[in-house]
């Protein structure tokens, strides 16, 4: 176990360090000059390049990167004109845009992308799995059929449509819920939930289509299978031979999607972070990219890579929990 | 925003989005009391929401025209914009400093003298050495960002890196004594009260400077203070300074007791919000959203809504630019059949209609303060004059017509995306010029357009202005001078015509305002029958605001609602 334990934290790193190399690669191939959109287009070239100098771009790439690990390594000193500024390990460096520190930019916004993927996983799940396993029970009957032309329909209709129609029938037309916004949950958990209680539905309508299909089909060919003859041969309840028997085996691939999914939540659900202006990961990500801050770009993928990463991890472990058949070695 | 003269368009309108906001004239009904009482007056909490984070709330940083819209809440500089609706509010009056500042030895002297009584919100004096100590930062590699003219105006500043790296200062400004501050120019500035309008003249006690972090704490010298900063401007609240004394400041209000600016939101979202103005949405504004075509035509059905409209004109065109280096636009004759040829009823109808852009035959804005002199050196009337453009064609040695292409932008998002480069091709399909276009995402087309070295023949431009003036609205683009081979070169024709750079010279040394901008007129006039840019439309500004607000400002400044102005009580 500890073995496996060891080769998976490996994996974990040799992946995060793959992912940086690449980011830094596109970063000097793509076009867009970091010192340039900092100082301003009408920069004359000699300031330009005091700027550039100042950011650390004046360096060789291969320095920059070095810097780069050492400071996940080490922390890192910056000045802030008139002071030291330290950034502690593991630093990320500091935003061109900005000048903060990449690691508290990350922290400040992971609550919001936290709380958005996790909440949107709860109810997905129970939209997808209930779904699913009602559509496999009524297999061919009106409901299955409502409910699979249903999912279907949540499924192919974007994220900002079904969120903008939200907005606009329970915040605009009715005025039930107030407009969404982020606060936090340890301020006012009751604010936080309202807050986010839409950004989660339309999340929740989009993702659950597929797990509602994958839970169904998993479900029949369980439900099919030998032992579950032979278990209600012996007469096991209807009720207990689903809960008990066919459901647990059936999720194992709805656990192996949900962590990918949730994992990959943390740096794209940019669309539902935008729309309801959320201040997450993935929006912070897309106005980086767009003004060329490296290191908060690096930041960000390495944290969703950190995370898709650990959920998988989490995913295996807990295939074994449900599939007793599962062996981690 | 912007503020010296012309801006390329995408930095305008991110100026417009992150300062300014101007208001027009009308008051909004109050929701409950309905037309009772109009007057604006003290309390409340206004809401700003917006698109843009206020990132970099650092007066050196910022780039403003005017000082800014939400900068302006905080920074005081030593002159400001006129809060006035309209054209009154183009006009520089005097902000910490008594007056706009005093030319001497051919406007290359500048002397302003401080108000009395001056206080940043800690209590401690305001003096010329906060003044001096705030412009000599914004020179620090760490602070860059905000507008570049000091660097070239100020006598022996061209490679200053700022007070962190050279404690002893720019000997360019000086003060002899705690209220008086000189700056000295390596040439003549007529304009030089309009710079002094941007957050570089904000004073900054230097003991309270801490570089790239004063951004988030930075000492008011304006009716407000900074409560928080959180997520780098995502949501920034302001409170009263106590210390700020309206007797002190003739332009802004300061009406609501608190500003909370909640930015990072979509823009369907803000115009929704607006437009539906429950709980604190009814005390809300938006200093960077605008209506586009088709949530202008849906307000317009509603009476309540569009009387919630403000409409604003911040100078600014729209262009057809040519790069004479390439054939066919190297033949004079070639660009003035395509002026010719030109519909700019469809061009208009392109940029979202009548209501949103002002057809355009000048390349000043159509405003007195830049110079505006009406002319139209090829009169293309309403929808193009297809057979003068044919006959100049076969002049210039096309009879069976030509091809050429046109890059713009994928974007509609500023004007200078596919709809209006389709309605220039329909134009001048009719004048048998067919035309290619050419799309570019908008990083790669704002890379393109404004590097020497990859300048496409003919594209869709804009420009915008720092501030509202005929100098900084002509000389980037037509000084040649101002060439700039190996970074961003906004003389698309790359015009380098000595009587033209002669006559700029000129006219920079005007201090009179009124007389520099009817020469600034008579100088676009003279330079746009040369045909290198054809003018398409001048973009109006419409925006929603929030039931309860009172009080909205829209100068032609700015061409957005003032938030100084503003109240919700």
């Amino acid at each position: 176990m500890s073995g496996y334990v060891l080769r998976r934290l490996a994996g974990m790193v040799a992946v995060l360090l793959v992912l940086s190399v690449v980011i830094y690669a596109a970063f000097y191939i793509a076009p867009g000059d970091p010192a340039q959109i900092a100082c301003g287009l009408k920069c004359s070239p000699a300031q330009v390049a005091q700027v550039r100098e100042q950011l650390g771009l004046a360096d060789p790439v291969y320095v920059q990167y070095a810097h780069f690990l050492g400071g996940i390594v080490a922390g890192r000193d910056f000045s802030t004109g008139t002071a030291v500024m330290h950034c502690h390990a593991p630093c990320l460096g500091i935003s061109y845009r900005s000048g903060e520190q990449v690691t508290s930019m990350i922290l400040q916004r992971l609550p919001v992308t936290g709380s958005l993927a996790l909440g949107g996983m709860v109810l997905w799940l129970l939209l997808g799995v209930g779904t699913g396993l009602l559509s496999a029970l009524r297999r061919g009957r009106p409901t299955e059929r409502a409910l699979t032309g249903l999912t279907m329909a949540g499924n192919a209709v974007p994220v900002f449509v079904i969120g903008l129609m939200l907005l606009i029938v329970f915040c605009s037309t009715l005025q039930w819920l107030p407009f969404p916004s982020y606060v936090p949950l340890t301020s006012d958990p009751q604010a936080w939930f309202w807050g986010l209680l839409l950004p989660w539905v339309s999340l929740a309508v989009v993702e659950s289509a597929k797990y509602a299909r994958l839970t169904r089909s998993s479900m029949l060919e369980t439900l099919a299978e030998d032992h579950i003859r032979t278990f209600r041969a012996y007469g096991v309840s209807e009720r207990r031979l689903v809960t008990r028997h066919a459901l647990r085996a059936a999720l194992t691939p709805v656990i192996a999607l949900s962590a990918l999914d949730l994992g990959t939540m943390f740096g794209s659900a940019v669309l539902t972070e935008s729309l309801f202006g959320l201040p997450g990961l993935g929006k912070m990500l897309v106005s980086s990219v767009a003004v060329v801050d490296l290191p908060v770009v690096v930041g960000v993928v390495m944290v969703t890579g950190f995370c898709v990463v650990l959920a998988n991890a989490a995913a295996d472990v807990l295939y074994a929990v449900a599939d007793r058949r599962v062996v981690l070695s | 925003m912007s503020s010296h003269p012309l801006a390329p368009r995408r930095l305008a309108a991110l100026a417009a989005l992150t300062a300014i906001a101007a208001g027009a004239a009308a008051c909004g009904p109050k929701s409950e009391d309905a037309g009772a009482d109009a007057t604006p007056h003290q309390g409340g909490t206004l809401t700003i929401l917006n698109q843009t984070p206020q990132t970099k709330f650092d007066p050196a940083r910022e780039y403003t025209t005017g000082g800014g819209n939400i900068p302006g809440l905080v920074f005081r500089s030593l002159t400001t914009r006129a809060r006035k609706a309209g054209a009154a509010g183009t006009a520089v009056v005097p902000d910490l400093a008594t007056d706009i500042g005093e030319p001497s030895q051919g406007a290359t002297v500048w002397t302003y003298h401080l108000k009395a009584g001056l206080k940043f919100e800690d209590g401690t004096p305001i003096t010329s050495a906060d003044i001096k100590y705030g412009v000599e930062r914004s020179f620090a590699p760490q602070l860059s960002g905000g507008a570049p003219y000091l660097r070239d105006w100020l006598t022996g500043a061209s490679g200053y890196q700022g007070p962190y790296k050279d404690p002893k200062g720019l000997s360019a400004i000086t003060t002899p004594d705690a209220r008086t501050v000189v700056f000295h120019l390596n040439k003549p500035e007529g304009d030089f009260p309009y710079l002094a309008t941007q957050t570089q003249f904000t004073p900054v006690p230097k003991a309270k400077d801490t570089g790239t972090k004063y951004q988030d704490h930075p000492v008011s010298s304006g009716p407000y203070e900074v409560v928080s900063n959180q997520n780098d401007g995502t949501t920034l609240t302001l409170k009263r300074n106590p210390y700020w004394s309206q007797k002190s400041d003739a332009q802004r209000h300061a009406y609501p007791d608190r500003i909370v600016v909640d930015s990072g939101l979509d823009p369907a979202v803000i115009d929704q919000r607006l437009a539906t103005g429950s709980g604190a949405d009814a005390d809300a504004v938006t200093t960077d959203t605008n209506l586009g075509p088709a949530e202008l035509a849906k307000v317009n059905g509603d009476k309540e809504l569009a009387s919630r409209v403000g409409t604003g004109h911040f100078g600014f065109t729209n262009y057809l630019a040519f790069n004479p280096k390439v054939k066919p636009f190297d033949n004079q004759k070639v660009r003035e059949a395509i002026a010719y040829a030109i519909n700019r009823t469809s061009v208009v109808n392109a940029a979202g209609g009548s209501s949103l852009a002002e057809p355009a035959t000048t390349f000043l804005p159509n405003q007195a303060t830049f110079g505006y002199t009406p002319y139209d050196p090829f009169p293309a009337g309403r929808s193009g004059n297809a057979a003068k453009a044919k006959a100049l064609l076969a002049q210039a040695g096309y009879p069976h017509g030509l091809t050429v292409t046109l890059t713009a932008s994928t974007s509609d998002a500023n004007q200078d995306g596919p709809a209006v480069a389709a309605a220039v091709q329909d134009g001048l399909k009719a004048a048998g010029i067919t035309v290619k276009l050419v799309g570019l995402e908008d990083d790669k087309y704002q890379q393109d357009i404004y590097s020497v070295a990859s300048e496409p023949g003919m594209f869709l431009s804009g420009w915008g202005a720092d501030w509202p003036s005929g100098g900084p609205f002509l000389a980037p683009i037509f000084d040649g001078r101002q060439i700039v081979k190996d970074g961003y070169n906004f003389n698309s024709a790359q015009l380098n015509d000595p009587s033209v750079n002669a006559e700029i010279d000129r006219i920079n040394k005007i201090t009179d305002h009124a007389a520099a901008a009817k020469l600034w007129g008579k100088l676009d006039q003279r330079i746009g029958t040369k045909a290198l840019t054809v003018p398409l439309f001048h973009p109006v500004y419409k925006r929603l605001y929030g039931k309860n607000v009172r009080n909205v400002v829209i100068s032609d400044w700015t061409g957005v609602l003032d938030v100084s102005q503003v109240a919700v009580k």
